[in-house]
């Protein structure tokens, strides 16, 4: 028995020692790019076949994709202490919308503006466009987007005879008349815990009432619009009652299941959403809609921006393989193929019109306009700063620990600090 | 070669291994919090005190300095209440004693993240099981009042064992001729409890004090995955903000002088603990 287990032992591992030698030898003239990016969603065996077909297009190349962990900001962290330390350990990287600025300001991103002339710039959304450009260069190439929408539930607005609101206070009154006639129903959800979804949330009212952040570099974040824009998230809660306040701790996936179990009539979410409503087995399946999110006077409409960029590490030994990688990921052509199977929503303007997409993934195509009105959060190397910042100033209006104005007013002097410590 | 001088060359590797992974990082912190150091903009300069100075009128920091306080206050003092109880009925005899043990071990044995992750439906207001028993509708992590308590009352679930099985282990072994000699004075349970169990068990205790008080005062996990710090920063810890100055806002500099702060406070609670200690073994 022990004769038979060393042999098998000897065997394995001169197979070991053989398996080293050939990869030796095809790393000599096969180059490997390294792909760093977050799960992607659904059938992994999917998104391989996409990388399978780059490497037989470009041999000489092969990709090997290594998964970062789920949580944003455990990505955001690997990527500042290997990009700090020069790691060349991977090549090319998938980044959050709100991360380029800040990366390309230290630095760590090759600029890869000349992969693209006018024309194929102007290909992709205006809003992912202004998130990778960084001093008049771009730094990043957009993959996929996302956008905060509206959902509500079709069914109850048409028993009750309303048609989806488009201000603010067409949804206070509309979700206060059908709250109250039916049972154990919620108005109105959104997410509301502290944390980066809600300075999201809080935006889209902030642009739904002409307000903003900075405005060129001066820190508007306490306007006159702002103030009253909190002040109304805070009265949904407390005044007009639509919002439960379990929202203050809510992120998307509590929301999620509660609009899902058929328990509330409007959820602020992003896409990813209407899949799971749609899926067989679900109570609403068949009874969502989704639209622009509301504002305070008509055709203001704004969501925030989200999604991912993928850009180069600038000490990544294979820059022209990665470029190739990069054109290839933001192509129309895997654009597409990516919203067929895997529903990542295409960063290029022009496949929303595609015949196929429209036919295959109605959701998807439908979604042109708010991915067209998205705008990207303060466009700022500083950014992760100020989300530290807004986060529990937010919070504290929102729980009635400050007055609206208070928490914007103590807003904008941090954000003077931040923004002080360059200029 | 004295026998002396042959342990300090066995002893060397791990002190110089030791030195790498513990000395040497904290120096390198207490380096890095006299410097002005950002990331993102290759800002590095000398500032001396200044991450200090600005510290002693940053709101933020007695914030989470006093959340951090209140914490540790009340889970220590809770949990050794509790584990003392839970340790003293365990030592008697009764059927299954070897199970209810085992079964008492379970919230400790369970990853801190993963049981937060269960609290956190727990306390849910809609769906949480807290909410169903008491049939109320609490908004248990988004209240300021109630969602430091929320997280007090987990840490308490999770770490009584541990307090539990140290005591446990201390009250073994008293001798049981001390309790058969007290009752046949004719003491009663608590004046037993009182002069023998408490005494004795003075040195566990004050272990079990030194390890849960440090361990209290830098949560992190537990806070953090529960409610991220909120609702308006009423939550926040100083290992949460020196977690989030340091690695969402790269603020190497101001960041590392919280950890110094956190590390001093740290370094003050064990000494006065131990003093306590060395008194008591005298």
């Amino acid at each position: 028995m022990k004769k038979i287990v060393s042999i098998l032992l000897m065997l394995s591992l001169f197979h070991a020692l053989a398996g080293c030698t050939d990869e030796d030898r095809a790393a000599n003239t096969v180059t490997v790019l390294v792909f760093k990016h977050g799960k992607i969603a659904g059938d992994p065996e999917k998104f391989a076949q996409i990388i399978r077909t780059f490497e037989s297009q470009n041999p000489g190349i092969s990709v090997r994709d290594e998964i970062l962990p789920a949580s944003t900001d455990e990505q955001h962290q690997f990527y500042v202490v290997n990009l700090e330390g020069k790691s060349a350990d991977f090549d090319v990287l998938s980044m959050d919308v709100v991360w380029v600025q800040e990366f390309a300001r230290a630095g760590w991103l090759r600029d890869v503006s000349y992969l693209f002339t006018g024309d194929d710039k102007s290909a992709f959304f205006p809003g992912p466009m202004q998130a990778v450009t960084y001093s008049g260069k771009m730094y990043a190439v957009p993959w996929y987007i996302d956008a905060g929408l509206l959902y509500y539930r079709k069914d109850l607005l048409q028993k009750y005879g309303f048609s989806p609101p488009e201000t603010w206070e067409e949804l206070v009154s509309t979700a206060g008349y059908i709250i109250s006639r039916e049972r154990d129903l919620y108005g109105f959800i959104w997410q509301g815990k502290q944390y980066e979804g809600l300075v999201c949330n809080v935006l889209e009212y902030f642009w739904g009432n002409g307000g903003d952040v900075l405005e060129d570099s001066r820190v508007v974040i306490d306007s006159p619009e702002n103030i009253h824009a909190l002040g109304f998230m805070r009265d949904l809660i407390v005044t007009s009652r639509v919002t439960p306040e379990l929202v203050t701790t809510a992120i998307e996936e509590p929301t999620r299941h509660i609009f899902g179990n058929g328990k509330a009539l409007f959820m602020r979410n992003w896409p990813y959403a209407w899949n799971i409503f749609e899926r067989e087995g679900s109570p609403v399946r068949g009874k969502v809609g989704v639209g622009l999110l509301p504002s305070f006077r008509k055709g203001m409409s704004a969501s925030t921006l989200g999604g991912w960029q993928l850009g180069i590490n600038k000490y990544s030994k294979h820059p022209e393989a990665a470029e190739k990688l990069i054109r290839f990921l933001t192509s129309a052509e895997v654009q597409k193929t990516m919203a067929l199977s895997i529903g990542y929503k295409p960063s290029r303007k022009s496949l929303y019109a595609d015949k196929d997409l429209q036919r295959e993934q109605p959701f998807i195509a439908a979604l042109h306009e708010v991915f067209m009105k998205a705008r990207p959060r303060p466009v700022s190397p500083y950014y992760m700063m100020m989300t530290q910042v807004m986060q529990p100033e937010f919070s504290a209006a929102l729980s009635g620990i400050k007055s609206p104005a208070d928490a914007l007013e103590s807003a904008r002097k941090q954000i003077e600090h931040i923004l002080g410590g360059e200029r | 070669m004295t026998g002396r001088e042959s342990g300090n060359r066995f002893v060397m590797p791990a002190v110089l291994l030791l030195f790498f992974i513990t000395v040497y990082p904290v120096f390198y912190v207490l380096y890095l919090s006299f410097h002005r150091r950002l990331l993102i903009f290759d800002i590095s300069e000398f500032v001396l005190f200044e991450n200090y100075l600005f510290l002693a009128r940053d709101d933020r920091f007695w914030n989470a300095f006093s959340n951090t306080m209140y914490f540790t206050l009340m889970s220590v003092s809770l949990e050794l209440f509790l584990g003392l109880c839970i340790a003293v009925l365990l030592n008697r005899t009764f059927m299954l004693k070897g199970l209810v043990r085992a079964v008492v071990l379970i919230p400790w044995a369970i990853p801190t993240v993963v049981s937060a992750k269960m609290w956190e439906w727990i306390y849910n207001t809609d769906f949480g099981l807290l909410n169903f028993l008491l049939g109320m509708k609490i908004n248990w992590l988004g209240s300021t009042f109630w969602a430091m308590n929320a997280a007090i009352l987990m840490d308490v679930w999770k770490t009584t064992p541990f307090v539990v099985i140290l005591l446990t282990a201390g009250l073994q072994v008293i001798p049981r001729e001390l309790y058969h000699a007290a009752r046949i004075d004719g003491a009663g349970n608590w004046a037993v409890f009182r002069t023998i169990t408490l005494p004795l068990l003075k040195p566990v205790i004050l272990v079990v004090l030194i390890f849960r008080t440090l361990d209290a005062f830098r949560v992190f996990d537990a806070v953090y995955v529960l409610t991220g710090g909120g609702p308006a920063n009423t939550t926040e810890t100083l290992s949460i903000y020196a977690y989030k100055v340091l690695f969402q806002t790269l603020q190497f500099g101001y960041g590392s002088a919280l950890s110094v702060i956190v590390f001093i406070c740290t370094a003050c609670i064990s000494l006065f603990y131990i003093k306590i200690l060395s008194r008591g073994a005298r």
